[in-house]
């Protein structure tokens, strides 16, 4: 029975008491019922093309049911949070004739900001693009086991989408403080692009304005998701207690930070939102886990997320946060007499299996003597997992900064909002691919 | 509510257009469509040990799109019936805005295509039935060097109506089904390799057959290793051209004329690719995945030629994109889902063989050549700036004959050169699913194309 804070309920506070009782029943009569999920979302769309501007809104909801039997792992989800719908997904596990004769309290409409619209419009005006479109994602759950029930809350959300693939979009939480600043660098062309690093070069290689937290989420964030670690396909796999990167490199998931984009107070299982440290001075010291991933891996759980009510949760990232340095980032760069700088990043992927990492980039410059000269074209950057974390120069910046381009991550096709906040970086030596 | 498979749905969906009509009724809309869906998704996986993994999604959700006094507006809602419609219709409303032209398509352009009938799903035992035969299958065709580590089953039913203020309505109900198989060599020293099979008609499927044709790619992909580069002649696995066309597929959408990468593609005779080449959409057909007798907004489905012989033909526009960049309205609109806005997309995009080449027959008259077995990245294809990346596991072939394996070879270069080199297709035509949508693809041979390591 709790009611994790003060926000606005997501549904009939009473209702979910009462369906924690049921599912208590279920969990007497042996039943293999894990939770039931509700969930409820307001998705908004402002288009922008040319001259015509148009405006989508998109009511959500629906309900899932998990059991786990050793023979049978099922998960049952069906549209809409009544009665109804909640009696006949929990047929399988209990006996629910009684359930849908429940009448719950209609819970409180998910509304967007007032003004959202004129805001948005501005931010798109701002890009000075002629085609793009913004999303308002809102949503709030709930989860309920045997005996309890949680809600979930998560910040509402903004994405900038441009219809171009080689520009950048924008995903932030509503109200943080720069958006306004981060909007016109959608679209910021400062450079002509002219150079592009012969393939198979190596070169030392400085993460600046945030791109050091796509590389963490690639390099540290993926390989040590308890999905990943049970499959026996992570690099990281035999890290825990060893040494992987320099001694002033730490990592952290942090759930709680309300102003990156991956935040939430509770996951998708009902398990409290708090820190994860991953790395702590250049060693594994933790793993992403689930509920189930937890128990086989020897874990706490804690990031179950799921993509939608019709998805069964997973091991995934909330925000990851690397600590700052003590150095001047501009000194990084100044010590170089040959290098790259990368100031923006359009994508990032890694292969578990063979620890390859591959990173797109999208800008930055090349480094002469410390000075920063040719801008870079778009060109592929690569290397070993492990490989790359050992040449983590141990002098990280001062400039903790978050990524607000690369949040929406892609995990075997389904998307989820993930934030990360890094420090500069230099990596002394990356492959151009 | 959830729909059963065993309900008609499509009763249910006539009542959400009713409860839909009833509401606009009241509000000031002059013109209004209502797209409403039901469908049932259920996948079960298959390890080699216990426990089997099942998900099962019912969805239904309606959407609405309304226009009146130069303004318009689209809500979406989840749920079907009287309570689903209500919000769908106050969601459309709360986003009315102005826009310059009438995003619905006019009555006259409205109409339904005779389809085949409704396919239906395979008896319950058919799953573990075409489990257990296609883990013999892959043990026998390989000599039992691979097995399946993971067997999905995908099974969909769905059913959709769509009806207009204007007195239009459009229905359909299908079943899908495929598989997802992830086979892995016995030795676990190498990466499995994932195959998606799309069954057409569940009494006519072969599992030994399909069995058989995984297990010759896999084990292509296993030879002695050899590294080449330089200009080759280059012959593409189905599920390879079927990327590869789906990033093509832009060209075949409505494009500002200012951003139109056409004009500059083709050649001085107006031509995009070689002779051999046809493309065509037709999501009437009856052995498309997508069967609909009508497109997303309402306008007749039929066989599109988008490039015939090498020279483009026909462009799709959805109405409403027709209106955005002022062409005429030519059909193609797509719903991703209920909750999407109709946009222009391929439905079903195939290569048509004419008359084709037999598969074996082009891997031996191809003489020295690369062939690509499946990509290890997204197909890079850019037609604004002519040109395109492929980045794919390849064998070396001399006159059909396997010279040895490459794990990550890339091909690039111009665009327009690899549409106009592409010399012959094959027979062996399989639909693939590609981000692009469905895409029924043969081996394609193309000449002389840069390949690095």
């Amino acid at each position: 029975m709790q009611a994790t804070n003060t926000r606005e309920p997501a549904f009939d506070r009473r209702w979910l008491e009462a369906l924690a009782q049921w599912c208590q029943k279920g969990q007497e009569a042996d039943a293999g019922l894990v939770d039931l999920y509700l969930e409820r979302r307001l998705e908004l769309r402002l288009h922008v093309r040319r001259s015509a501007r148009w405006v989508e809104e998109c009511r959500t909801e629906g309900a899932a049911v998990r059991t786990r039997t050793d023979l049978r792992h099922e998960i049952v989800a069906a549209t809409g949070t009544s009665p109804k719908t909640i009696a006949h997904l929990l047929s399988g596990p209990l006996d629910t004739r009684e359930l849908h004769l429940q009448r719950p309290l209609p819970p409180p409409d998910l509304d967007a900001p007032r003004g959202w619209r004129d805001t948005a419009e501005a931010w798109v005006d701002a890009t000075s693009l002629s085609d793009a479109t913004v999303f308002l994602f809102e949503r709030r759950a709930a989860i309920i086991q045997p005996g309890q029930w949680r809600e979930i809350h998560t910040p509402l959300l903004i994405r900038l989408q441009t219809p171009t693939p080689s520009s950048s979009s924008l995903l932030a939480t509503w109200d943080h403080a720069d958006l306004p600043r981060w909007a016109p660098l959608v679209n910021a062309r400062s450079q002509r692009r002219v150079w592009r690093p012969s393939s198979g070069e190596r070169l030392p290689v400085v993460f600046t304005s945030g791109t050091s937290g796509v590389v963490m989420h690639e390099l540290v964030g993926h390989l040590l998701e308890g999905d990943v670690l049970s499959g026996g396909g992570s690099p990281l796999e035999d890290g825990e207690a060893s040494i992987v990167g320099p001694p002033t490199l730490s990592v952290t998931d942090d759930p709680t930070r309300f102003d990156l984009p991956g935040a939430f107070t509770s996951d998708d299982e009902g398990v409290e939102a708090e820190p994860i440290t991953l790395l702590s001075g250049g060693v594994v010291c933790g793993a992403l886990c689930d509920r189930f991933t937890a128990d086989a891996l020897g874990h706490a759980p804690g990031r179950g997320r799921r993509a939608a009510w019709n998805q069964a949760p997973v091991p995934r990232m909330s925000n990851l946060v690397v600590p700052k340095g003590q150095t001047d980032p501009q000194a990084l760069e100044n010590d170089l007499r040959n290098g790259l700088v990368i100031t923006r990043l359009s994508g990032a992927s890694v292969e578990p299996r063979s620890g390859r990492v591959i990173l797109r980039v999208e800008e930055g410059w090349e480094l002469r003597h410390g000075r920063r000269r040719r801008a870079l074209a778009p060109f592929d950057l690569g290397g070993n997992v492990l490989g790359i974390l050992k040449l983590i120069d141990p002098d990280l910046g001062d400039d903790p900064t978050p990524d607000w381009r690369l949040g929406w991550c892609l995990k075997a096709g389904l998307p989820l909002p993930t934030g990360s906040e890094a420090p500069t970086i230099l990596v002394r030596s990356l492959e151009v691919v | 509510m959830v729909w059963t498979q065993d309900s008609d749905p499509i009763e249910r969906l006539h009542r959400t257009a009713r409860s839909t009509r009833d509401m606009i009724i009241h509000t000031d809309a002059t013109r209004w469509e209502m797209f409403a869906k039901a469908s049932t998704l259920r996948e079960m996986v298959f390890e080699p040990d216990p426990p089997l993994e099942v998900s099962v999604v019912h969805e239904t959700g309606v959407a609405v799109r309304m226009t009146g006094h130069g303004e318009a507006g689209f809500g979406a809602a989840s749920g079907l019936e009287a309570q689903a419609a209500r919000v769908a219709v106050e969601a459309a409303g709360s986003s009315l805005a102005a826009l310059p032209f009438d995003p619905l398509p006019p009555a006259r352009l409205l109409g339904c295509t005779p389809v085949a009938p409704p396919r239906h799903l395979p008896g319950s035992a058919w799953a573990s039935h075409v489990a257990e035969a296609l883990t013999r299958g892959v043990l026998q065709a390989s000599g039992s060097t691979l097995l399946i580590r993971r067997l999905t089953f995908q099974e969909g039913t769905y059913a959709w109506l769509l009806a207009t203020g204007d007195g239009f309505v459009a229905s359909q109900r299908d079943a899908t089904l495929s598989l997802l198989v992830e086979l892995a060599p016995r030795s676990g020293d190498r990466i499995p390799h994932h195959e998606w099979v799309w069954v057409q008609r569940p009494d006519d499927f072969d599992p030994e057959a399909i069995a058989a044709q995984m297990c010759n790619r896999a084990i292509l992909a296993g030879g002695p290793p050899v590294s080449r580069d330089g200009l080759f002649d280059i012959l593409l696995h189905p599920e390879v051209g079927a990327h590869l066309l789906a990033s093509l597929s832009t060209l075949f959408l409505p494009t500002p004329e200012e951003r139109d990468p056409l004009t500059r593609l083709m050649d001085r005779n107006g031509r995009l690719g070689s002779e051999a080449l046809t493309l065509t959409d037709d999501r009437s057909a009856a052995d498309c995945p997508p069967v609909a007798p009508c497109d997303g907004e309402g306008l007749p489905t039929g066989r599109h030629i988008l490039l015939d012989h090498g020279v483009p033909r026909h462009r799709l526009a959805c109405h409403f994109e027709a209106q955005l960049h002022g062409e005429p309205t030519r059909g193609g609109a797509r719903r991703l889902s209920y909750r999407d806005y109709p946009t222009t997309g391929i439905g079903a995009l195939r290569v048509s063989p004419d008359p084709g080449i037999p598969p074996a027959q082009l891997l031996k008259d191809a003489g020295k050549s690369l062939y690509l077995l499946r990509l290890v990245a997204p197909v890079m294809a850019d037609p604004a700036t002519d040109s395109f990346r492929l980045r794919a596991q390849g064998v070396w072939l001399d006159g059909g004959a396997v010279e040895g394996f490459q794990p990550l070879v890339e091909v690039s270069g111009a665009l327009s050169l690899l549409l106009r080199r592409t010399e012959a297709v094959g027979t062996d035509l399989a639909w693939y699913q590609t981000k692009a949508g469905f895409v029924e693809a043969p081996t394609l041979f193309i000449t002389c194309q840069r390949v690095t390591e």
